[in-house]
């Protein structure tokens, strides 16, 4: 059958989704919900093309054409429908990127990484980072007036991680010279930086219970995000900021250990259900409409394949290094 | 949802829970698409769900841990933790919203001292929900507790509401005297629909039979359907030996013997000798009820019922106040069937899917599709198993027209079955009905086992090779399962999450197979086209609108009620000649037609015909039929918000823009609605709203913006001097409050009604209300008889702008 999409005519035939034509065919179409060989469910609205001969908005990645279908994939229209599906879901996206330490570190020095090697007791790695940042690491923070301890998370909860304190502990105890420089990893700062706010007094109080690294750093950083979906494609729309307050059900930073590579972080899930659909008496959802989550029963930890992690288009499930 | 009759099911051992389990799961199945009904079977066990029930699921079924968390909390008629004793129900209906449902919410809250974090009372005697809508909104507002249905419950009632309950479920029924039984008198008919029993009737009913013995006149006393005059209820009707009828509506219980007396002679001599004298007395000692009975003229207590009346037209609801529900013989005495009996004695499948075409009749659920197309599509493919669902999870908050047809007209809805099933090949058919309807269930099981008597459903139907069994399926609260494909998803086992259409239903549906989806009340007008003709019953209606259509009249109305009206009749003439008018004198302001999908008609444009298209062309729809009257004295703002309530609570949250979309539009009205918003805001709520009718992928998300979309269409400079800091009606709780002015005689019955006790006692002095302890209940406005208690904005500068 014949379709067209914007003005190329194309021969197509119908088992093949709209949204894997038109990427064949050179057409740009970002996605969060849809993987190849996975099963899902058109939700997030991330794909959304326009159906011109019947004047709607559809999901691209469930819909197969018909003869004679004419679809728009780039007018103004359904960029607005995409970028506005995007914010939606930031809206309900409490979590940062970027730990905000990292963010404003004159030395541009990891703090958050740094801190992650400290906690583990690694203790020449965390060093390593510092050496990088700093060319003479022994006065690292001397005249700084530590614009990380100002934006650490941990202060909104009781005080914030010493960091200069750590750093200068660091420096007096482990000998410089015989550690391996690691490069600090520059942030790119035209990436989306998504803002997780401020703690309510729940989750204040079990961050401040549960929360018991050396260093005391919550790890706000995010671990997924290196290769987050709904961040490249909110910077490739142009968001700054979700154009809504921020509001959600969820408990943020709330880190469940699925097994001893995976973790969940419910805060950060879009509900697209690819880990749902994806798993057998797995994940599940929990509760309908805006209160609806992603669910994972103690129960079903087991049954969790470690090739889930990579479906996930956010940082919600992800792997870590041991 | 029936009670629990057991008290003490903590006290079950493990034991017992097993064998009650194992009893359950061997009744119900063990496949994975049984896990609705079983959960249902469960909580009518236990009244909830406890976790070692659940666990024997996962062991003796295929039902897993995953699916059960899913479904189990998407439905919301699931209970994971114990409720009390009884259940207190407040129905938050659109009716009973704009009659102050969340005012009588928290009379019971605090009247029952419900801690903040519960929602049981310390005794676990009571526990109390709000539900989308109890089906009663003529007597709202309305509450259930238990099985009994109270209605017209003011904030300030609560307590006596409460002591009645518990008195009369600890009453011990009053059992009738054995009475010889003489010649029949005559019938005496009461509706006995839910309407008609939460004004009493069941009362009315017992008195009737109780009375009746008691005076030694035997007659037939009749339990008919739904009569529609809702507001005239208990209504019965006296047929006399001549078969003349004399109506009386309001009845009331002390007014039935008089009503016996009146139209009835006793048996017996002696009795009726002894009647007299006994009468006499009564009537001398309470001329009360001569009052009620006989003074009013006949044509004053009927008069109102004959307007109400004369502007309808009755298709669905043929047989309207005579009909017995589950009289078979009667139904078919009045040519109940006897379209059936034709289309199978012709047997020309093809010909009934043309006659539905012909006739134009569009499916009465919402969409308005035409009914016959998809007939066609059904009936055109030549799958072996093809389903035909009777849609009945009338969900709208402010329509009970399905459950009214289902209670009353059981057997017209299976006609319409039988032939729509017969015309296109379907094998199965399914009931869907909400568990928050018992009656309509229960009384739809019975006329099925009574049709199944008679051959007129199940194997070679009258004979013939035609054969078609029918089941009743009990949703389990979710509107979004009024979507056809949610619903299907939910008969398949699984969560309300609709599908992208196409493929539609009727292609691919239940199991894979074509299954055509029917609303109720569409079902209930086929056997009149097939009976009459369709050329007939294209006659009523409009060009586009065929037939008539039935619509549940509530709100600000004088006389509120279930209606059926031909297409084509304007909303002024629904409001004004049927409907008498807008309550106590007030303006129309409003219509708000189609409920949470539909939208709100401004008073200018009420001479509109009542049209699939014309609504759709002003931005409402007709939806399942609510027609919800608003007064002067409603905030149209917080009605846009109440509507988007509810959908943000129902939708299923699978997409972006129905889950969080409608989450940020309510954000946005929440602050207007408080006076916080800024005035752009109103322009992002509209680009908001645009958006996701555009972007939704199912029926609910696309319609939801509707009641926002039409209220800033048509009542805009409402949202801007909310913005500014006024809401006209005093509607909108934080833009408000009560104050007592200086004419206050001191009389303190203001105190005594606070209760909160924001008003200090303080005997013939001006009284003062403590604005930080104050609820805004409004019970010492009732209270003052000398209208010194006003409500002002609470931004003074708004205050003095406006006086």
């Amino acid at each position: 059958m014949q379709i067209t999409i914007n003005d190329k005519t194309i021969e197509v035939q119908d088992q093949d989704t709209l949204l894997e034509i038109a990427r064949r065919e050179g057409f740009e179409i970002p996605s969060l919900c849809w993987s190849k060989e996975a099963s899902h469910k058109s939700s997030c609205m991330v794909c959304a093309v326009k159906d011109l001969s019947r004047g709607q908005i559809i999901p691209s990645c469930t819909t197969k054409p018909v003869e004679g279908m004419h679809i728009d994939t780039k007018s103004e229209e359904v960029m607005q429908v995409r970028t506005m599906s995007l914010e939606l879901l930031l809206s309900d996206h409490r979590a940062d990127c970027e730990a905000p330490c990292s963010l404003v570190c004159p030395a541009k020095l990891d703090i958050e990484r740094m801190l992650d090697f400290y906690d583990k007791g690694q203790r020449e790695k965390a060093l390593g980072l510092i050496k990088h940042a700093f060319d003479l690491p022994k006065l690292a923070c001397e005249d700084c007036k530590a614009p990380c301890e100002k934006a650490c998370r941990r202060g909104n909860i009781d005080r914030p991680v010493s960091i200069r304190e750590i750093i200068k502990e660091l420096t007096e105890e482990v000998d410089v010279a015989n550690v391996e420089e690691i490069v600090n990893e520059a942030i790119n700062k035209k990436l989306f930086q998504s803002r997780l706010g401020r703690f309510n007094d729940s989750e204040k109080a079990r961050l401040k219970a549960t929360v018991t690294a050396p260093s005391n750093c919550l790890h706000c950083a995010c671990a997924g995000k290196s290769d987050c979906q709904l961040r490249t494609h909110a910077t490739a729309h142009n968001i700054k900021r979700p154009g809504y307050d921020i509001s959600s059900e969820l408990q943020v930073m709330l880190k469940t250990k699925v097994n001893d590579t995976m973790y969940f972080e419910p805060s950060k899930c879009i509900r697209c259900g690819l880990c749902v659909y994806n798993s057998d008496n797995g994940f599940t959802f929990k509760d309908r409409g805006f209160e609806m989550e992603v669910n994972l029963p103690e129960e079903n930890k087991k049954n969790i394949r470690e090739e889930l992690a990579s479906l996930c288009p956010t940082g919600a499930l992800y792997l870590v290094e041991n | 949802m029936s009670q629990c009759t057991c008290e003490n099911n903590d006290k079950l051992s493990h034991e017992e829970v097993m064998a009650k389990m194992d009893a359950i799961i061997e009744r119900i199945g063990t496949s994975r698409k049984v896990i609705i009904p079983l959960l249902q079977a469960i909580q009518d066990e236990f009244n909830y769900l406890p976790g070692e029930a659940i666990e024997r699921i996962y062991e003796k079924t295929e039902i897993d841990r995953a699916q059960l968390i899913s479904v189990s909390t998407f439905y919301s008629q699931f209970r994971h933790i114990p409720y009390g004793k009884h259940l207190i129900k407040v129905c938050a209906g659109t009716a009973c919203h704009v009659k102050g449902a969340n005012n009588v919410y928290d009379s019971f809250v605090r009247e029952l001292k419900i801690k903040d974090d519960s929602i049981t009372t310390d005794d676990e005697l009571f526990s109390i929900e709000k539900v989308a809508c109890l089906g009663c909104c003529t007597l709202a507002p309305v509450v259930q507790i238990d099985d009994k249905i109270y209605g017209h419950v003011a904030p300030g009632k609560v307590g006596e509401v409460i002591s009645e309950f518990i008195e009369t479920t600890e009453a011990k029924e009053e059992k009738a005297g054995k009475v010889k039984e003489y010649k029949v008198a005559g019938e005496v008919r009461l509706g006995m629909g839910s309407c008609c029993q939460a004004s009493g009737s069941s009362d009315i009913y017992n008195e009737l039979v109780k009375k009746s013995g008691e005076l030694g006149i035997k007659v037939d006393i009749k339990s008919v359907g739904c009569v529609g005059v809702c507001n005239q209820v208990p209504l019965i009707d006296v047929v006399l030996e001549d078969g003349s009828v004399k109506r009386y509506p309001n009845v009331v219980a002390s007014e039935i013997k008089e009503i016996l007396h009146h139209h009835f002679k006793s048996g017996s001599l002696l009795k009726r000798f002894k009647n007299i004298i006994i009468n006499s007395v009564d009537t001398y000692h309470t001329d009360t009820t001569w009052d009620n009975v006989v003074w009013k003229s006949e044509a004053e207590r009927t008069g109102l019922i004959d307007s109400f009346l004369s502007e309808q037209k009755h298709i669905s609801t043929e047989g309207y106040g005579f009909l017995a529900p589950l009289d078979l013989d009667e139904y078919i005495h009045h040519h109940g069937f006897e379209s059936l009996k034709k289309v199978i004695a012709e047997n020309k499948p093809h010909q009934v899917v043309l006659d539905v075409l012909t006739s134009g009749i569009r499916g009465r659920g919402g969409g308005g599709f035409r009914t016959g197309e998809k007939m066609k599509i059904v009936a055109s493919s030549d799958k072996k198993y093809k389903y035909l669902i009777c849609n009945g999870d009338e969900g709208d908050p402010g329509a009970f027209m399905d459950r009214m047809i289902l209670e009353s007209y059981p057997y017209r809805v299976i006609e319409g079955m039988v032939i729509e099933a017969f015309a296109t090949g379907a094998t199965q058919g399914i009931f869907y009905i909400r568990a928050e309807y018992p009656l309509a269930v229960q009384r739809i099981k019975r006329a099925l086992e009574l049709c199944q008597e008679r051959n007129l459903i199940g194997r070679n139907i009258l004979g013939s090779d035609f054969s078609f069994e029918i089941t009743v399926f009990e949703g389990a609260g979710a509107f979004v399962c009024g979507e056809e494909t949610a619903l299907i998803a939910s008969i398949e086992g699984d969560r309300g999450f609709p599908k992208q259409k196409p493929p539609f239903p009727a292609a691919e549906g239940l199991n894979g197979m074509p299954t055509l989806v029917n609303n109720v009340e569409t079902l209930s007008q086929i056997p009149y086209i097939i009976r009459n003709g369709a050329e007939h019953y294209a006659e009523t209606g409009t060009e586009n609108s065929k037939g008539t259509k039935v619509f549940a009249l509530a709100g600000k109305i004088k006389n509120g009620g279930l209606i059926e009206v031909p297409m084509g009749i304007s909303l002024n003439q629904i409001i004004e000649e049927i409907g008498g008018g807008v309550e106590g004198g007030e303006k129309l302001k409003a219509v708000q037609i189609g409920g949470p999908s539909g939208g709100c008609i401004p008073a200018h444009l009420c001479d509109v015909p009542v049209d699939f298209d014309s609504f759709n062309q002003m931005g409402a729809m007709m939806g399942s039929g609510g027609l919800v009257v608003l007064s002067e004295s409603d905030c149209m703002v917080d009605v846009a918000r109440y509507f988007l309530s509810f959908t943000c609570e129902e939708s299923c949250g699978k997409c972006t823009f129905c889950r969080v979309g409608i989450r940020r539009m309510l954000d946005i009205l929440d602050r207007i609605c408080s006076g916080t918003a800024k005035m752009e805001e109103i322009d992002k709520l509209e680009e908001l709203a645009l958006n996701v009718k555009k972007s939704s992928l199912c029926g609910l998300g696309k319609t939801a913006p509707n009641p926002v979309l039409t209220t800033l269409k048509y009542f805009r400079e409402e949202y801007e001097e909310h913005i500014n800091g006024l809401c006209k009606t005093g509607k909108c709780k934080d833009m408000m409050q009560f104050v007592i002015t200086d004419d206050c005689t001191g009389c303190t019955k203001c105190a005594k009604a606070c209760p909160v006790d924001a008003i200090a006692y303080e005997p013939y002095k001006v009284h003062s209300i403590d604005q930080e302890a104050c609820v805004k209940c409004g019970l010492c406005v009732d209270e003052c008889e000398f209208d010194t208690i006003i409500k002002v904005p609470v931004k003074e500068e708004v205050y003095a702008n406006n006086n």
